[in-house]
């Protein structure tokens, strides 16, 4: 297994009884990429995800993460999950949901206070320490989600739709931290159905229905669909699966 | 397995039951009401029956008394005045239609001639007839109707031994070998103790479980290097301390006001309790399993509680539950519980009397905390 590549995955599929969620996923990441896996839902995005983080066994196919076949528990510590639901504890300050991840991951107490500064600075919530997660706006909820999986300052982040309900500025920030993030060579993978938003991404895979239905960069996706955006390719390669 | 881990599993449950107010009412709350409401109805004697007699007795003239003596009035003057609150009638009949209108449960009759009866069969033992009380009742309402009846045998007793008529035979059952002045209450609090435990602990774990599923912590803790295990020991150790406070509230409202009885020793009882705790837990983390949303939880309660309500001896013994429906109560380990607790308590014995239960109680736990591990294993979907 080449080590250049943070994840690589051979004919990676998901039946659940007879629907097929994920069909043969043929997926090759490069470390310090920003990797955008797009599709809209049921398209297997999630799936996807999930197997690669352990939380589902694949029905067939194989998928490794630094040259590690997955499930490996030994990779945990290396990689940080934003589910797409909330997944805090409402009842807890910011500070202690962070603070739990920080433990979890075996942080010291005066490494997960660092982090902890440096994320609430970012997610600009640095007031909203001390208050439960019940009382954040639904934004907010998602911003401290998204500090949350990074606290322990994985080498990969999956990340499954992080800019759902975020403001456009703020999505902006995001775009921005997520780019210095890959100039510490960190990877990310995270799936989103905003077409626009995936212009930024190094490299995207298109999914429907399970299967990948085109991969590059954004670039050669419009080129090869001969289309302006990617939301137009999209559509004409669906139009050609409907055909073919 | 990473102790630190779990603790901190166990530090999140404190630190949100900090900011949850409610759930800590239900855990501290709930014991203490149940415990007045349900150990108050189920002790309390019926009392204050609405009776009325219809007393034909002429009396007896003794030859040496200047009045005629009444064993009838005897016996009505040694009626339990708390049970029994009396009216008298002229007739049968007229007593039969006060029932009948409600305004009584019975009416007892003596009939014409019961003392002279008395008398007659007492000094010719071998005359054929004695006499009889008669008792009628309404009998819809079984314990009031029992109650009635009892009262009137006592009373009956007492005015025979007021005449100097002991009975050859006494039965005398106040030299108890365990727990000789208990009442009920002595009874009940080792069974509400473990009932409440069991009964908040599996409730509580199995919201808080569905709501670690439905809301993504639970995916979001799994993909962190926590393992199963590392979360159930968490879960344990956070509802074993919770049980054991549980515990302490029920022990001091017990003993400071209903006076309970406390003869063994009382860290044995939470040692019993703490793994009645563990057991439940892991139950109710099995059950969340099979529960996709808050409601479909729901559903699951009454299968928790109305076995171990009906089943455990809490609130009658199991030797009185169907021997076919004893089985079940076997298969329940809040039964077991319920018995060690009460062995501790009101017997005073130490392992070596519990043994049995402790053995049950563990094999449980084992059980149930290895199903709920293997329930909570990434990657089993």
């Amino acid at each position: 297994m080449k080590q250049s590549y943070a994840i690589e995955t051979k004919n990676l599929t998901k039946r659940f009884g007879a629907f097929t969620a994920l069909d043969s996923l043929n997926l090759k990441i490069e470390s310090g990429a920003i990797h955008g896996l797009l599709g809209p839902n049921g398209a297997g995005k999630t799936t996807a995800i999930k197997i690669l983080c352990g939380l589902l066994k694949a029905s067939s196919g194989e998928a490794y993460i630094f040259g590690k076949k997955v499930p490996d528990r030994s990779i945990l510590p290396q990689i940080g999950y934003m589910p797409q639901e909330t997944a805090l504890y409402l009842e807890l300050s910011v500070h202690y949901n962070l603070a739990l991840y920080g433990e979890l991951y075996g942080m010291p107490r005066s490494k997960i206070a660092e982090r902890e500064k440096e994320l609430l600075k970012f997610i600009a919530l640095e007031k909203w320490r001390n208050e439960p997660v019940s009382s954040l706006s639904g934004g907010m909820k998602h911003r401290v989600s998204l500090a949350c999986s990074m606290i322990h300052e994985p080498k990969l982040l999956f990340l499954d739709e992080p800019t759902v309900g975020v403001d456009p500025e703020l999505r902006a920030s995001f775009w921005e931290y997520f780019n210095e993030l890959k100039q510490k060579g960190i990877t990310i993978v995270l799936t989103t159905h905003y077409m626009d938003e995936a212009q930024h991404c190094d490299r995207i895979g298109l999914l429907r229905l399970g299967k990948l239905i085109a991969e590059g960069t954004p670039g050669e996706i419009t080129r090869q669909t001969n289309t302006i955006s990617l939301e137009e390719a999209f559509l004409a390669l669906s139009r050609q699966e409907v055909e073919a | 397995m990473n102790i630190r881990r779990a603790f901190s599993v166990t530090k999140r449950i404190f630190r949100g039951l900090r900011n949850d107010r409610r759930t800590i009412a239900m855990m501290f709350i709930a014991p203490i009401i149940a415990m007045f409401v349900f150990g108050l109805a189920f002790s309390g004697d019926v009392k204050n029956v609405n009776v009325v007699v219809v007393n034909q007795d002429e009396g007896y003239q003794i030859p040496s008394s200047p009045d005629p003596i009444s064993i009838s009035n005897k016996i009505i003057s040694n009626f339990d005045t708390s049970v029994l609150k009396v009216d008298y009638v002229d007739t049968e009949s007229q007593g039969v239609k006060r029932v009948q209108e409600g305004g009584a449960y019975g009416l007892i009759i003596f009939p014409a001639h019961f003392s002279s009866n008395i008398y007659a069969k007492l000094q010719n033992p071998s005359l054929p007839l004695g006499t009889t009380i008669q008792v009628r009742l309404d009998k819809s309402n079984v314990n009031v109707a029992s109650a009635v009846s009892k009262a009137v045998g006592d009373a009956l007793l007492k005015a025979m031994s007021q005449a100097g008529l002991q009975a050859p035979v006494t039965v005398d059952a106040s030299n108890a070998i365990y727990a000789k002045d208990a009442k009920f209450m002595d009874f009940f609090v080792p069974g509400i103790m473990a009932f409440v435990v069991f009964l908040l602990t599996t409730l509580l774990t199995l919201i808080s479980f569905v709501g670690e599923r439905t809301s993504g912590n639970l995916e979001r803790l799994q993909a962190t290097p926590l393992r199963a295990s590392e979360i159930v020991i968490g879960y344990a150790i956070a509802f074993s301390i919770i049980g054991m406070l549980q515990t302490a509230v029920l022990l001091t409202i017990g003993v400071l006001v209903f006076n309970i009885m406390i003869v063994g020793n009382i860290f044995m009882a939470f040692l019993v309790i703490a793994l009645l705790a563990i057991v439940s837990l892991s139950l109710g983390i099995l059950l969340s399993s099979l529960a996709k949303r808050e409601a479909q939880a729901i559903q699951f309660f009454p299968l928790i509680i109305l076995p171990t309500f009906l089943l455990a001896g809490i609130f009658w013994p199991v030797e009185a539950i169907p021997s076919w429906l004893r089985p079940l109560s076997y298969a329940i380990p809040p039964s077991y519980a319920v018995d060690a607790t009460r062995s501790v308590m009101l017997r005073g014995w130490g392992v070596g009397g519990i043994w049995v239960d402790l053995m049950a109680l563990f094999g449980f736990a084992v059980a149930f905390l290895s199903l709920a591990v293997w329930s909570l294993q990434r990657g089993r979907g």
